[in-house]
Parts: C-alpha cells; sequence; structure tokens
C-alpha cells in the first residue's frame, strides 16, 4: 500500500458507493464507513464490510427493504448487486495488486501507453504515404506503357500491309520514318519514365524499416502488458471463467492462424465452406 | 463480360484499399465507380439511386459491411444489388453470417486481381448480367 496515489483513488470511488448506499440502508452498517484515524487498509476493509453487510441485509429483507426506502425506486436491489460486485472486484484486484507489486508495473504501462499510441500512429501514417506513393507512380505508369503497346500495335498493322503489299511506296517511306523515329526516341523515352516511377516504387518501401522497428517496440511493451495484466486476471477471475472466449464479428485479420480451427488462412477455404453450405 | 458502364459502388474505410478495388475494376474493364468511407454513407448513396454492385468491406465506423449488406436485403429498393463483401475477417463464423446474410461473393483480403476478377465473373454468371 506504498502507493497513495491509487488507495485514494479507490477509496474515494469506495466512498461514492457508500454515500450511494447510505440512505437506501434498513440496518446500519456494523462498522462506521469512514474514520480518520484509520490506515488505509482498515478503511478500505470496513468499506468492503459495510457493502457486504448492506447486501446481506437486503437479501434477507427482500421487499421490505425496498418497500422501507424512502429515496430507492423499484430497481434498487438490482442496482445494489452491481454495486456489490463491482465494490468486491475492485476490492480484489486492489489488493492483488498491491500483494503482487504489480500497482507499479501497471503504472509503469500506463505511462508507456500514451507512446505507443504515437508510435502507432506513426506507422500508420508511413504505410498510408507510401501506399499513395506506390499507386501515383502506378497511375503515372500505366498510361505510358498503354501507349507504347498502342502505338507498337498501329505500327506493326502498318508493316503488315508493307507485307500483304497494299502499300505505295510514298506510304513505305513515311512509315520507315516513323519506325526509325519511334524505335530511337518515342519508346526509349517512355522506358525512361516508366523506369523512373519503378523505381519511385521501390523507393516507397523504405517505411518497413522504420515502422519495423517501432512496432518492435510497441510489440515488446504489448507483450508487458498483457503478461502483467494476465498475472492479475489469473488471480482474481474465477476457475469457470478462465476458458471463456470473446466471442465477436469484428476481428480484423488473422495475425496468426497456427493451430486455429475457427478460422480459413485462403479464398481456397472461402469457396470451400460457402460450397460446402450450399451458397 | 458484364456491361463496363455498370455502375459500382466501392465501400471501405481506408482510402488505399478504395483506390486499389477501384484500380483493380479499371483494368477489368469498369470505370464508373463511385466510393464510399462507410456504410451509413453507402447507404445514402445507393438511396440515391443509379448502383449496381456493391464492393464491400465488413469492418467500418458507423455502419459494418453486414449491417449494410443486411439493410441492403431489407429495403425494397435495394434488395436486388449483388453485394460482393472483400474483408479481412477471416473467421468460419464471418463467411457463414455473410451468406446468411445474403452476401453475393465473399473475399478474404489479402487478396489478388486474379481472384476479384474471378468472383465477380461468377456473380455475373449467377445474375444472368454476363
Amino acid at each position: 500500500m506504498s502507493a497513495n496515489n491509487d488507495s485514494n483513488d479507490l477509496e474515494a470511488l469506495f466512498d461514492s458507493i457508500a454515500a450511494d448506499f447510505t440512505p437506501a440502508t434498513p440496518v446500519p452498517a456494523p462498522v462506521a464507513p469512514k474514520s480518520a484515524s484509520m490506515g488505509d487498509d482498515d478503511d478500505l476493509q470496513a468499506l468492503f464490510d459495510s457493502v457486504s453487510a448492506e447486501t446481506q441485509s437486503a437479501h434477507i429483507s427482500g421487499d421490505m427493504a425496498s418497500g422501507s426506502t424512502e429515496n430507492a425506486g423499484e430497481s434498487w436491489p438490482a442496482q445494489e448487486g452491481v454495486f456489490n460486485r463491482i465494490g468486491q472486484m475492485a476490492r480484489a484486484l486492489h489488493d492483488t495488486l498491491g500483494q503482487l507489486g504489480y500497482d507499479k508495473l501497471l503504472e509503469k504501462t500506463v505511462s508507456a501507453l500514451p507512446d505507443a499510441k504515437d508510435r502507432l500512429a506513426y506507422v500508420a501514417n508511413l504505410t498510408e504515404q507510401a501506399a499513395c506513393r506506390v499507386l501515383n507512380a502506378t497511375d503515372i505508369a500505366s498510361p505510358l506503357v498503354d501507349d507504347i503497346e498502342n502505338s507498337s500495335k498501329a505500327l506493326g498493322a502498318r508493316w503488315d500491309q508493307v507485307f500483304a503489299n497494299e502499300m505505295g511506296a510514298a506510304d513505305f517511306k513515311k512509315l520507315a520514318a516513323e519506325t526509325r523515329e519511334f524505335l530511337n526516341q518515342k519508346v526509349p523515352q517512355k522506358t525512361q519514365a516508366t523506369h523512373a516511377q519503378l523505381t519511385e516504387i521501390m523507393m516507397a518501401q523504405d517505411f518497413q524499416d522504420l515502422t519495423g522497428q517501432v512496432i518492435k517496440k510497441v510489440v515488446s511493451l504489448a507483450q508487458e502488458l498483457e503478461a502483467g495484466l494476465m498475472n492479475v486476471l489469473v488471480q482474481v477471475i474465477p476457475e469457470t471463467k478462465r476458458t471463456e472466449e470473446v466471442a465477436s464479428l469484428m476481428n480484423g485479420p488473422v495475425v496468426n492462424s497456427e493451430g486455429r480451427t475457427d478460422i480459413v488462412v485462403n479464398q481456397e477455404q472461402v469457396d470451400d465452406l460457402l460450397d460446402s453450405l450450399g451458397f | 463480360m458484364a456491361d463496363p458502364k455498370l455502375r459500382i459502388l466501392v465501400v471501405d474505410d481506408f482510402s488505399t484499399m478504395r483506390r486499389i478495388v477501384r484500380n483493380l475494376l479499371k483494368e477489368l474493364g469498369f470505370t464508373n465507380v463511385d466510393e464510399a468511407e462507410d456504410g451509413a454513407i453507402a447507404l445514402q448513396k445507393l438511396q440515391g439511386g443509379g448502383f449496381e454492385f456493391v464492393v464491400t468491406d465488413w469492418n467500418m465506423p458507423n455502419m459494418d459491411g453486414l449491417t449494410l449488406l443486411q439493410t441492403i436485403r431489407a429495403t425494397p429498393t435495394l434488395k436486388h444489388l449483388p453485394v460482393l463483401m472483400i474483408t479481412a475477417e477471416a473467421k468460419k463464423e464471418n463467411i457463414i453470417a455473410a451468406a446468411q446474410a445474403g452476401a453475393s461473393g465473399y473475399i478474404v483480403k489479402p487478396f489478388t486481381a486474379g481472384t476479384l476478377s474471378e468472383k465477380l465473373n461468377k456473380i455475373f454468371e449467377k445474375m444472368g448480367m454476363a
């Protein structure tokens, strides 16, 4: 209980819960909710005791309790249950964190999170820039390549006429001159311009080095946080809840498919699944 | 090959992805393409009329792709629209949910130009648009 800041926060939370409870209390709490002389631990313990005592008495007196209460509405027993559970969980978490020394770890992690957020924003920014550079380059290069293809086809068609003896001498001279110009100037110009865009595409990949480093740092932070939280959760969560999976339809890309049977890893499996369902 | 003037709406919250899909569609000969950045905006545009095909992502803010699909299927003026989902969601549950909601096709990211072309053609065949 060395970290007084978070203890005070919890105290304030508990006080507010206790304050909400007081008017509804049919039986006086066995322990005074707050005393200046008490240490932090005693304080919390007292509050916890008073909260659970109230709940028990509420359960016992049932309808009488809500009937005799002036301020509370009919939904009060349900709310009380929720408050009580939150109180118990907060208490358990508070104790566990303190005992295991995780309060320090969490403090460190919480301060590291804004940094991780900035780093991830940086990654998002760089990758977006890279994607735009590449798409711009392909937008510029595509018409150049199309142009070479179309001009080649047009010249080729005219050369076909020559070989079919369908072209006069004047037209042939013109064709020869145009072909020469095409080979000496137009094609090299366009291939050079295309090459420049290929280089641009290559250079746009330089983000990978930077984002890779940043992502590694964020991953190691996340692992630290996960390990800490997992340990806390294993202490706090009841046995039956430990294996429950979070079921959701919006999970984003599967980053590690190893050993999972509930996902597909390629388009073929999507198609097979749909086929098997008759879609 | 379906009508190159087919009016297509591409729905994705990432502009890069919209641009890639748009470029691929262009390569396949479809140039009449509009974009929407989430399901809600897409629905507005669709209700404005004139669209004949929808390509949508799943995970988007405001209205996700599945809700968009369900809304399209529940709207008499829109329910005939082919809806192709292109998404990173790769759980079997997702694919089944999309199929049950009436998706015309399902493509997982990352995908290739070939896959897009194949799925589009399959949908056109089914719809008698080929």
